[in-house]
Parts: C-alpha cells; structure tokens; sequence
C-alpha cells in the first residue's frame, strides 16, 4: 500500500506498527486521534514530502520514490539518519548486548559457548559504531556542504575535487559486511547454539536480532534511495554549474 | 542456505516486478530478496555481494550489454539465471541464456519453469550438510587466519579448489564471515582457544 498524506495517522500505523520507530526519530509519538499526516506534520513543523517518502520506503520494499527527491533539503535526511543512528548505537544495540549478558548469568547455560557469542556480538557492535562514525564524520558533512556550496553558487576547489575523486556512488556497497555478521549471528543462534532452559529470554535475543536486521535493512534502503540519488544529483548540479 | 532459495530479478518495468514477486513468494521455499531497476551503478557487483540463488534478468533493462553483465556475475556467483524478454525477442538477445520466462507466459508456466531448474539440486545438496575433513581443515586454517593463497601452499592445493572448498564450507554451515566461523569452529572444538591466542 502507498502511503499518501491525507491519510490518517492512525491508519497507517494499524496497518503496519512496525513503522513505530521511524515515526518517533520524527519526533511524532502515538496518540494522534483522528489527524492526518498532512496535519502532523505541520504541527510538528515536518517536511510533509520527506516524511512521506520515507515511511514509504521503510513500508514497502519495491517502493522507489521518484520525482520528489529534489523538493527538501539534504540537511533535513541527514538529521534524520544521524537520528536513525543514535537509535541504533545507544538504543538496540545495547539491548541485545543486554540480552546476552542476562543469558550468560542464567546457571545452565555454557559460558563458553555464550561467552563466544558475547564476543562475536561486541566484535559486531564496534564494526557497525565505527562504520556509522564513518558516514557521520566524512560522508554527512560531504553532503551538507555540497548543499551550502549549490546555495552560495560556487563550490571550493577542495570540494570540487573531492567530487572528481571520492563521489557518493563509492560509498554504497559499504553495509555489506555489517550485514553479513548479522546473518551468521542468527544462523549460529538458530543452528547451533544449545539452547538454555530460559527459552524466552532465548527467543527474546532471537526476536531483537531479527528486528535490527530488518530495521538495518531498512535504514540502508533509505540511504540507497533516497540519499544517494539525492547527493548525486548535487554532485552533478555543482559540476554542471562550474 | 539449505533448501531456501533467494530471488533476485532485474527489470525496470514496476508492474513486471510486482508481478514476479507474488508468483514467486507462491512457491516452496523460494524468497524474493530484492528488485533491481537495471540501471543501478555497480550492478554486478552488488549482486556479487547479495549472493542470490536465482537471478531473473530482462536484458532490456540492463543499461550494459548483457554479456558483460553475465560474465562478470560468473566470474564470482553461480545463481541459476533466466532470461525474461518478450517470445518474439532477438535470437541474440536470447540465446546468452539457458533458461527463458516470457511475457507472454501464464502463472503455471512460469512457477513450472522456475521449479524445474531450481528442484533438483536442492535435495542433494541437503543431504550433505556435515562438513568433510577437507573442508573442517580448510576451516580451521581460515579461522586462525591463513590466506586462501597460504593455504593452498599449506595443504598442497590449488588456490582455485581452496576457493570452492570455502563457498561449500559457507553454504553447508550457512555462515558467511570468519568472525562468525570462528564462533562455530570454537564451538564445535575444530580449533581451541590456545591456538587462536598464538596465531600471533
């Protein structure tokens, strides 16, 4: 299903919660009576079209946003992702770790085996920190400035070879590995691991690392949309322009 | 990856897309895992990195010739592909293909000609999913850090065949990183903690 601003808020997320988390890093939480997006947004001050596109793509796997990319700021992306990723660093990936840690203390289960995954989870969660450090350091303000140097109509020199030389299509195949360690995690849990007496906290890991992959997943798909396109059409404008 | 099989299909046409995805989700076992346009940069090689079973390719949609496409997908997958054109296309834009769905095809067809390239080999391949003791060798020089360059000189090997092992070894555990077949290594006591502290 499309999702259009003049439904409800309420509609869209009975029709799929898992749209919950996007919608919060928007700063929107639940209790919207009767309101529809278009009406949220406003009160909230929210680009209506960004919000759109993006609750789209988190929605729908086939959904690709076309025309409208050009009609925010690439600012407003940024903050979003920047937001997206203090969610997953500071919010989930310390749940499971959590998680992890409460199974290890449970009496039958073998520490060495829980210890291993303890580990391989750790080693993940500063491979995935240093890989958001990353975009957040030198991809996100490659971006702002190609969008101050298209206000200002002239671009730096420093920048302009930074163009030629680095553009944002390099950046894209970097999920990759990060993804990778997530799929083993769940093949190991699910294969091989013993599971310990406390079934539910068991499943409980199970169910939060399938959670965050899809939400990486999803996360990765909006950058692979709507960003880079966006960025590359910058990249383009600024090279035509000079 | 046992018996699940992952879709991939390349066509710029949406209504195509859509339209493949609901057959396929239609079949045992099969997985739609993504929709590509055709015009993406790096196609292949994103491809390359999702590792699908199956890839269905509308050479029309391709922004590259479709040789070159195929060429560099062998050189590093094997995924089962098929053509997806219209019947009356070119000889030459079909004969790259060894498998063809049509435009033109019904539902039955189509799910009959994709179980039909795709069925046999999975029940062989699920038989054998305990590793052999080349491969738990092999294994355990990839978990204490050895090159696949290094290990074909260790064990006398081809580095080509040290290739093949490892893809088999990551199909059969359906684990993909060293980090993550170090964890099933240790756990399986195919290498012990002692050894991985002295790799050095």
């Amino acid at each position: 299903m499309l999702i259009d601003q003049k439904m409800k808020m309420a509609d869209v997320v009975l029709h799929d919660p898992t749209l919950v988390p996007v919608i919060n890093r928007f700063g929107i939480h639940l209790g919207f009576g009767d309101q529809t997006i278009e009406e949220i947004c406003k009160t909230h001050g929210l680009h209506v079209q960004f919000f759109v596109i993006t609750l789209n793509a988190f929605h729908d796997k086939l959904y690709f946003p076309t025309e409208q990319l050009q009609s925010f700021k690439a600012s407003l992306l940024i903050d979003y992702l920047q937001k997206a990723h203090r969610y997953f660093l500071e919010d989930k990936t310390p749940e499971i770790a959590d998680l992890i840690e409460r199974t290890l203390r449970e009496d039958d289960v073998n520490k060495t085996t829980y210890g291993l995954i303890k580990k391989f989870f750790n080693e993940y969660r500063e491979e995935f920190a240093k890989h958001i450090e990353r975009e957040d350091q030198i991809i996100f303000p490659y971006v702002l400035k190609l969008e101050k140097a298209l206000e200002a109509g002239t671009a730096e020199e420093q920048l302009l070879h930074k163009i030629q030389t680095h553009p944002i299509v390099e950046y894209e195949a970097e999920h990759e590995d990060v993804e990778a360690k997530i799929f083993d995690l769940k093949n190991i849990i699910i294969r091989y691991l013993p599971t310990p007496n406390n079934d539910a906290l068991w499943y409980q890991i199970l169910r939060e690392i399938f959670t965050l992959e899809k939400e990486l997943a999803e996360h990765a798909r909006i950058e692979d949309l709507i960003l880079i396109p966006k960025v590359e059409a910058m990249e383009k404008a600024i090279k035509g322009g000079n | 990856m046992g018996q699940f099989r992952n879709v991939v299909v390349i066509e710029k046409n949406y209504l195509i897309q859509a339209g493949l995805e609901a057959i396929i989700s239609e079949l045992p076992g099969m997985v739609f895992q993504k929709a590509c346009m055709g015009s993406e940069k790096n196609l292949a090689h994103l491809l390359i990195k999702q590792n699908p079973d199956v890839v269905i390719v509308n050479p029309f949609s391709l922004d590259q010739p479709v040789a070159v496409f195929l060429n560099t997908l062998n050189e590093h997958i094997s995924p089962l592909i098929f053509g997806l054109m219209d019947k009356s296309a070119p000889e030459n834009m079909k004969s790259p293909f060894a498998n063809l769905l049509f435009f033109s095809d019904n539902k039955l067809e189509i799910q009959k000609k994709i179980r039909n390239v795709c069925e046999p080999v999975s029940d062989e391949q699920d038989k054998k999913q305990v590793l052999s003791k080349r491969e738990a060798t092999i294994l355990k020089e990839v978990v204490l850090g050895l090159t696949n360059q290094e290990i074909a000189d260790k064990l006398f090997l081809s580095v080509h065949t040290v290739t093949t092992h490892r893809k088999n070894i990551n199909k059969k555990l359906g684990i993909k990183t060293v980090s993550g077949l170090t964890v099933y290594a240790l756990m399986n006591q195919l290498v012990s903690m002692d050894e991985m502290e002295n790799k050095g």
